[in-house]
């Protein structure tokens, strides 16, 4: 699972997510990706209408998560929830709504500009009991045993090493902690014409 | 993710969303092992167990 990429062609991938995902920040995410986006991606993966009926248009229009996390399991009020690639801040904000105000929720993301937005929607939001920052998913910058639940959504396919960030999400998970987790697969075998492509990392 | 240590790993179910022919989304679960010994303070077999206390018997004792 670790990558064999050079550390130029690891620097150029990280560099191509950071502009994709700059841009999905500035401009929201309906014209990025090839699978429902914004608001018909929140419907079709059934996320808790109540819970997002006030979630500002331009966050809801940021959603270009893959699945839905929180179909997983419950999230209880009181617990402390990650949500590692946190974007716009869409997850993390529901995270922080079902947590509620004795729960608390953190938000990492490799993207300033997407970080800069996810406080900007929990401040129209209201929502204290939530904090975003930057960071990568291979070094989490939270202590052992901090989290009751680890979520992520479409961003661990971004990983350069997936593996470490597995071992980072298992290490900062409490006893017992639960990981909830949406991302890609891959459900054929790539034809040699694309395999090993660069944009194969940001579709 | 079991390599990483989950509990319980599992894909749960495909959610429909494709980036492109030969992907979709995925829905994963797993749980960190609660440390039942910490959890309790169940002594198990690596403990080191106390020697046993001699006790002394007085005659016609049961």
């Amino acid at each position: 699972m670790e990558s064999n990429l050079t550390d130029q062609e690891a620097a150029l991938i990280r560099e191509s997510i950071r502009s994709k995902y700059s841009q999905v920040a500035a401009t929201g995410a309906l014209s990025c990706f090839q699978y429902p986006t914004g608001g018909e991606g929140l419907r079709q993966q059934q996320y808790p209408p109540d819970v997002i009926r006030d979630f500002p248009q331009a966050l809801i229009n940021s959603f270009c998560g893959v699945g839905n996390p929180f179909s997983l399991g419950p999230i209880y009020p009181g617990e402390a929830v990650l949500d590692i690639g946190s974007g716009a801040g869409l997850d993390a904000l529901v995270a922080a709504r079902l947590v509620g105000p004795g729960g608390r929720v953190a938000g990492l993301d490799v993207t300033a500009a997407m970080v800069e937005k996810a406080r900007e929607n929990a401040a129209l939001l209201g929502l204290e009991n939530v904090s975003f920052q930057v960071g990568e998913a291979e070094a989490l910058p939270f202590p052992d045993n901090d989290f009751d639940v680890v979520i992520s959504n479409g961003v661990l396919n971004l990983t350069l090493d997936k593996g470490q960030a597995l071992r980072e999400a298992h290490r900062v998970l409490k006893p017992g902690g639960r990981l909830q987790l949406a991302d890609m697969v891959l459900v054929a075998a790539l034809p040699p014409d694309k395999a090993g492509r660069m944009e194969n990392w940001h579709q | 993710m079991l390599q990483a240590g989950f509990h319980r790993a599992s894909l749960n179910a495909y959610t429909g969303f494709k980036s492109s022919p030969y992907t979709e989304g995925a829905l994963f679960y797993g749980e960190k092992l609660v440390d039942l010994k910490a959890a309790a303070g169940i002594p198990t077999q690596v403990d080191q167990l106390e020697e046993p206390k001699a006790v002394e018997c007085a005659p016609g004792s049961a």
